[in-house]
């Protein structure tokens, strides 16, 4: 504490030290024998170096120096930090997504040896990943070799009930080896038992909840194990609560409860694949030696169960790997793209330092002169450009910060489902950390050159690095035409995109989900209650109609199945007719907007459960099954339910571009609730405005006819829509951000190599305007200059554009991947930047006084 | 730039000397830098360049206590004086002196 007593006393000391030295020249001079005082200053700051606080002293002094430095040349100030800034903040940015996805180990016990086990039909494309047959999956647990164990899940929509409060929830229902499999805890409670897990077949009695439910619901209760709630309608018990944090591939799970697998029960012959599957590999078992046993006990199972099982297999996936499998290869590439930016930022500062020192050398020269000591004036420079990286350090966590709240609002959902992304401390440790490394090393090279008393080997040295930073700058125009054509690419998709027609009206469509518990309904009863709901909701004001849907589209999955055609002998086996099935209200096509091209909409007769069975099929279905023959006349089937009988087809509707707005929409059959009922719906409502404003009367209508009952997952057409042009949206503005920091960072390269040679050759251009040449010819000359390392760096990013759009082709809609536009734009847009770049540090030149320009050194 | 045949100082020794030139009194730093001088018989010049620095270095090492006082032309001065470490400090350096200096002797008087 004794320098911080001293550091407030300094002053006091400084004036001290004057009077001292005052006296002692005083007495000095009266003695006319003494030889001359020797440099006060240079005592002075030899008496300071004694002061122990000196270092806090300087360092303050200097930043202090270094910050007036920068306020008296903001141009250069805000170009370094600004370039800082950019590349640091990406790279948080990147870094934390990339983290979050590729790098953190996942939580569990030994991650590495969890793999997902899916079902494959080997001639059906795309199937690698299908969920699981109960059956298959017993058949696996009880006769593989290769797994510790495997456990089953899967999600089911689930209401909430405690007192007078309910609430839908995300549950997954878990068989009991789940939680014990990856190796985690209950953090309250127990964890249910094998015994337990088997009973639940019979009787659902428990339920585990998650750290977040716990704190948010029950406001962290510190009785709640043992409380009892209602779950779809049927009293649990809850028996723990899982750790903060706990989540499996979704974090929007809040409920577990037990499976209830039982192995006496056929399910190959009662059920379909619905389950997931994840298991923990032998530690003595290799992935492709587990795969190739379980392709042989796959096989074995097809041949027993040929009905069910004909052409299945079984395919294993790490779970890393199925947490990334798209974006893993798109991340790598990104981190590369991130690399490339933060060495560009990094050249950027180190050229307009090197721009800034070499004007600045006389003023070197005279503090050397005025008894400055070397080393001093090398930590000043030091203490410069720590400054410029910690200014940059900081702006770049800002900027990391909001870009990755935009990264995260944009990303499809299928990327961050899984994900918890949040800028943590390493990150924030990880940039500061390269930003000291990048100031220092930045710092130190040109305060060497500049320090060196040899002033020709300075030169010498200057001039190589001027070749170096040329290159330098050459590249990072190349990268910056490379992102700016892929960006460019992306933009012409999403346009062509938005203008897709997708065969619906989303305008002021309302949509929620309504969910009935089996425990309460009976199916019976489902359908008059739906129609009660939807009358209702049809007499508020400012409603125009609504129904509801089993799979609304433009959301996932649907369902779909084989269809026969009366009077058709049966297709031959791999030449199923395929189909989409969704189960409508009626009135659900003049509610989303989907025209009826031929015959009728669903009436309300049709619902009445003795009616006979009716089907509407769309444009697709006629035009790949029945071409050339009028619908309105034929018979179809479906394999849906335990019997299927024929059905007239009543009507033909609008093709929606189901699934994705850039795939062919694929043929569907409509069947009518009355025939095919679901306990939970998707209501969908049109309204005259905006509309957000029913929500509130909706809920009041369903806490009329049914209390315990709520609505979820509320949400216009429009955001459902919009979800589907994620990826692409995504894409284009990662890409567009890349390319418009690269296109920054090299207009900021171009003017820090202009400025210094500028800089440098003021004598030479002093001498031009002395002899005559006028404003124009010298902007000529710096232009010349600069287009020489510009040409270059965009010819080698056209012909890697050329290349590199080949790849992103796949991503593309309906635009080419040598776009001519794109091709065209792209460098016109890239040299009217560098000639602004360029202009700045021109036109000083062609200001310059010839007669101060040649006073210079 | 100095007298013909003054000695530079090495560092240490000037610390020794300053001590011993106050063990009789205290002085200003003129003064010290005038003492040596003379009772070196001007063969030792005292640099302010080394002095005040030494000066302040002994007194933050608590070897010597600086005081304002008036000088004899009535001019405020700093004037130095031993402490009680200093006391201590300057026996045990003269001590070491003078074990040097014997030693160097021997060894230069050796034929």
């Amino acid at each position: 504490m004794k320098w911080l007593l001293k550091l407030l006393r300094r002053r006091h000391l400084e004036s001290d030290l004057a009077e001292e030295l005052a006296y002692h020249r005083e007495m000095r001079a009266a003695d006319p024998d003494a030889p001359p005082f020797g440099n006060v200053t240079r005592i002075r700051e030899s008496m300071r170096e004694q002061w122990t606080f000196r270092w806090i002293e300087t360092a303050f002094r200097d930043a202090a120096f270094a910050l007036r430095g920068f306020r008296k040349s903001p141009g250069f100030a805000i170009a370094a930090i600004g370039s800082l800034a950019l590349g640091i903040g990406v790279v948080i940015a990147i870094y934390t997504a990339a983290d979050d996805l590729l790098f953190r180990p996942l939580p569990y016990r030994e991650p590495d040896r969890l793999v997902m086990l899916w079902e494959s039909n080997r001639t059906v494309a795309g199937s690698e990943h299908n969920s699981v047959s109960p059956g298959n999956l017993l058949d696996w647990k009880s006769r593989n070799r290769v797994f510790d164990g495997i456990a089953a899940f899967y999600q089911a929509p689930t209401i909430l009930q405690d007192g007078d409060r309910a609430e839908q929830f995300h549950a997954e229902m878990v068989s009991a080896n789940f939680f014990p499999l990856l190796g985690v805890q209950a953090f309250r409670g127990r964890l249910f038992t094998e015994a337990e897990d088997l009973a639940s077949a019979q009787s659902d009695s428990l339920v585990l909840i998650s750290y977040r439910l716990w704190q948010t619901w029950f406001a962290g209760d510190a009785r709640i194990v043992g409380h009892r709630v209602m779950i779809n309608s049927l009293p649990r018990t809850i028996i723990g609560v899982m750790p903060p944090n706990f989540y499996f591939r979704d974090r929007a799970v809040d409920l577990w409860a037990p499976l209830g697998l039982d192995p006496a029960r056929p399910y190959r012959l009662v059920s379909g694949r619905y389950m997931l599957a994840v298991a923990r590999l032998n530690r003595a078992l290799t992935f492709a030696r587990a795969q190739s046993e379980m392709n042989g006990l796959a096989a074995v199972i097809e041949r027993e169960n040929s009905a069910f099982n004909k052409n299945w297999t079984v395919t294993l996936e790490p779970l890393r790997d199925s947490l990334v499998r798209s974006v893993r290869t798109s991340l790598l590439l990104l981190l590369a793209a991130v690399g490339l930016l933060l060495a560009a930022a990094c050249a950027n500062v180190a050229n307009l330092l090197l721009a800034r020192y070499s004007a600045r050398r006389s003023e070197m020269a005279l503090r050397l002169a005025l008894g400055a000591g070397r080393g001093r004036l090398t930590r000043q420079l030091l203490t410069e450009s720590l400054m410029l990286a910690a200014l940059g350090a900081a702006g770049g966590i800002l900027l990391g910060h909001y870009a990755l709240i935009g990264l995260v609002a944009l990303a499809p959902e299928a990327i961050t489902h899984s994900a918890y992304i949040a800028i943590d401390w390493r990150i924030v440790l990880f940039a500061v950390g390269l930003s000291a490394v990048t100031g220092s090393f930045i710092g130190l090279a040109p305060s060497l050159i500049v320090s060196k008393p040899d002033i020709a080997l300075d030169l010498k040295r200057t001039s190589a690095w001027g070749g170096i930073r040329a290159w330098l700058i050459a590249g990072e125009i190349a990268a910056s035409v490379i992102l700016l054509t892929g960006a460019s690419l992306f933009f012409r998709s999403v346009v062509k995109l938005q203008h897709v027609h997708s065969g619906l009206n989303p305008a002021h469509v309302l949509t929620f989900r309504f969910s009935t518990p089996a425990a309460r309904y009976k199916v019976a009863d489902r359908v008059p209650f739906f129609e009660r709901l939807i009358e209702r909701v049809e007499r508020l004001p400012g409603v125009r109609s609504a129904s509801a849907v089993s799979y609304l589209p433009f959301d996932g999955m649907a369902a779909g199945t084989d269809v026969k055609i009366g009077g058709r002998p049966p297709a031959d086996p791999g030449k199923e007719l395929g189909a989409v099935i969704r189960t409508v209200m009626p009135r659900y096509f003049e509610t989303l907007g989907i025209p009826v091209r031929r015959g009728r909409d669903f009436a309300p007769a049709d619902n009445l459960p003795n009616s006979p069975i009716r089907f509407i099929v769309n444009e697709a279905f006629v035009h790949k099954y029945l071409p050339g023959e009028d619908p309105l006349g034929h018979t179809i089937s479906a394999d849906m339910d335990d019997s299927n009988p024929f059905g007239a087809i009543v009507g033909v509707v609008g093709d929606v571009k189901e699934g994705s707005l850039d795939k062919e929409p694929e043929p569907t059959v409509y069947y009518v609730h009355g025939h095919l009922s679901y306990p939970s719906l998707v209501f969908v409502v049109r309204t005259d405005n905006d509309s957000r404003g029913i929500i509130a009367p909706i809920r009041r209508i369903v806490h009329d006819l049914d209390s315990a009952l709520p609505i979820a997952e509320v949400r216009t057409m429009e955001a459902v829509l919009g979800e589907t042009y994620a990826r692409e949206r995504f894409s284009t503005v990662l890409l567009g951000g890349f390319s418009a920091s690269a296109l920054l960072l090299a207009a900021i390269g171009i003017y820090g190599v202009l400025a210094y040679s500028v800089a440098k050759r003021t004598r030479e251009i002093g001498i031009r305007v002395a002899v005559g040449a006028d404003a124009g010819c010298i902007v000529r000359m710096v232009l010349a200059g600069a287009s020489r390392f510009v040409l270059t760096g965009l010819g080698i990013g056209m012909v890697g554009a050329f290349a590199f759009s080949r790849f992103v082709s796949s991503l593309l809609f309906e635009t080419g991947p040598h776009d001519p536009l794109t091709f065209a734009l792209t460098p016109a847009i890239l040299i009217a930047v560098a000639l602004a770049a360029a202009y700045i540090p021109a036109r000083r030149a062609s200001r310059l006084d010839p007669l101060r320009a040649l006073r210079v050194e | 730039m100095s007298k013909a045949g003054a000695r530079d100082l090495i560092q240490g020794t000037l610390d020794m000397l300053v001590l011993k030139t106050l063990a009789r009194g205290a002085l200003h730093g003129y003064a010290i830098a005038i003492a040596i001088g003379q009772r070196s018989a001007e063969e030792l010049r005292v640099e302010e360049g080394a002095l005040y620095p030494a000066l302040h270095r002994l007194e933050v090492a608590g070897l010597l206590a600086g005081e304002w006082k008036l000088s004899g032309t009535n001019r405020r001065a700093k004037f130095y004086r031993l402490t009680a470490a200093g006391r201590k400090y300057l026996a045990a350096e003269t001590s070491n002196w003078n074990r040097l200096v014997a030693a160097v002797a021997r060894v230069m008087e050796t034929p």
